[in-house]
């Protein structure tokens, strides 16, 4: 562990080991997905808290903005804002169910062929995924054909 | 002691993110379906300050802003801790992190609060 060769588990591989490290499962990409869309959320959030404060330089300055955010660039970026949303919830509340335990099954002994929490998660984890697919279509209904 | 009780946060407000966002969005996004007004209506000045003008969507602001806010730099913060760093620079991140959310909730605070004590007409 000590040596200064790059590897997923000292994590010199810094930001590269997000997207590759080996062989990564469905999960590992979920992961990556969830990372990307935090980030993208915290970067929104901070800048919506900015830009919704223009509110206090009057009726002008506020409808000016908002008239920017019907323009088509902006209702396409507002899509892709919910659906990061959309994404980052669900996964959210898979990972939130696999921290706390629920749905893993009652201990067993470790008989080969093992089976993981992660392997006994998938069933929900695609059910969750197809769920946060489906309303990321819904959601793009009231947006695109008012 | 203290990490943990700093993650159990992380995921402590989560409820209240899911229930205020989903509610924002349905409000912002989500308009013409629950409100039957159209998206640019629901977000035109005078709509903004008659909502912004009740107790109730005071502190849900307040209360959406100190959730996602903890919740989205404590993970931002858990990010930019992971990468290699000596503990110098590490301490450096924290203590902006702390900084750059305390002055984004005051001021994101001090907005609403505006909103809330506009006076219409005047
Ligand atoms: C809508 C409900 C949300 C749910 C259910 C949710 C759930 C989660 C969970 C469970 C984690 C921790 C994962 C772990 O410790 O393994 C997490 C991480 C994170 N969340 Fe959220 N979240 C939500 C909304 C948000 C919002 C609004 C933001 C931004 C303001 C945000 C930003 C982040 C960031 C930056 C991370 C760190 C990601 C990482 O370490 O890779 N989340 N979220
Ligand atoms: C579809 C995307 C979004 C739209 C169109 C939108 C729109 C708005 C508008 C117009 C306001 C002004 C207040 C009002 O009219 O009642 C506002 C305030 C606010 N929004 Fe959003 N929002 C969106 C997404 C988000 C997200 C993802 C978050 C959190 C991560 C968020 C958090 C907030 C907060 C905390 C305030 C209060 C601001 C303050 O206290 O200064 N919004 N939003």
């Amino acid at each position: 562990m000590n040596s200064n060769k790059p590897t997923a588990y000292n994590n010199r591989l810094g930001i590269k080991g997000w997207v590759y490290a080996g062989k990564y499962t469905f999960e590992r990409y979920l992961y990556l997905g969830h990372r990307l869309t935090g980030m993208g959320l915290i970067a929104y959030m901070l800048l919506h808290i900015i830009e919704t404060a223009n509110r206090m330089r009057g009726v002008e300055a506020w409808e000016g903005l908002m008239g920017l955010f019907a323009s088509w660039p902006f209702k396409i970026i507002e899509y892709l804002l919910f659906a990061a949303a959309v994404f980052h919830a669900l996964n959210g509340v898979r990972l939130l169910m696999t921290e706390l335990g629920f749905f893993l099954g009652k201990p067993k002994e470790p008989v080969y062929p093992y089976s993981s929490s992660i392997k006994r998660h998938r069933p929900l984890t695609y059910i969750i995924m197809a769920l946060a697919g489906l309303i990321i279509i819904l959601g793009g209904s009231s947006l695109f054909f008012p | 002691m203290r990490e943990t009780r700093l993650w159990s946060w992380h995921l402590l407000v989560i409820p209240i993110i899911i229930v205020l966002l989903g509610a924002h969005f349905a409000v912002m996004h989500y308009a013409p379906v629950f409100y039957g007004v159209s998206v640019e209506e629901a977000r035109n000045f005078e709509t903004m300050i008659e909502r912004g003008k009740s107790v109730a969507q005071l502190v849900l602001y307040v209360l959406l802003l100190a959730a996602a806010l903890y919740h989205g730099l404590y993970g931002l913060r858990g990010i930019i801790r992971e990468l290699p760093m000596s503990p110098a620079l590490g301490k450096i991140v924290d203590t902006s992190i702390i900084g750059l959310g305390l002055f984004i909730f005051a001021f994101g605070t001090y907005v609403t609060w505006w909103t809330f004590s506009f006076k219409i007409g005047g």
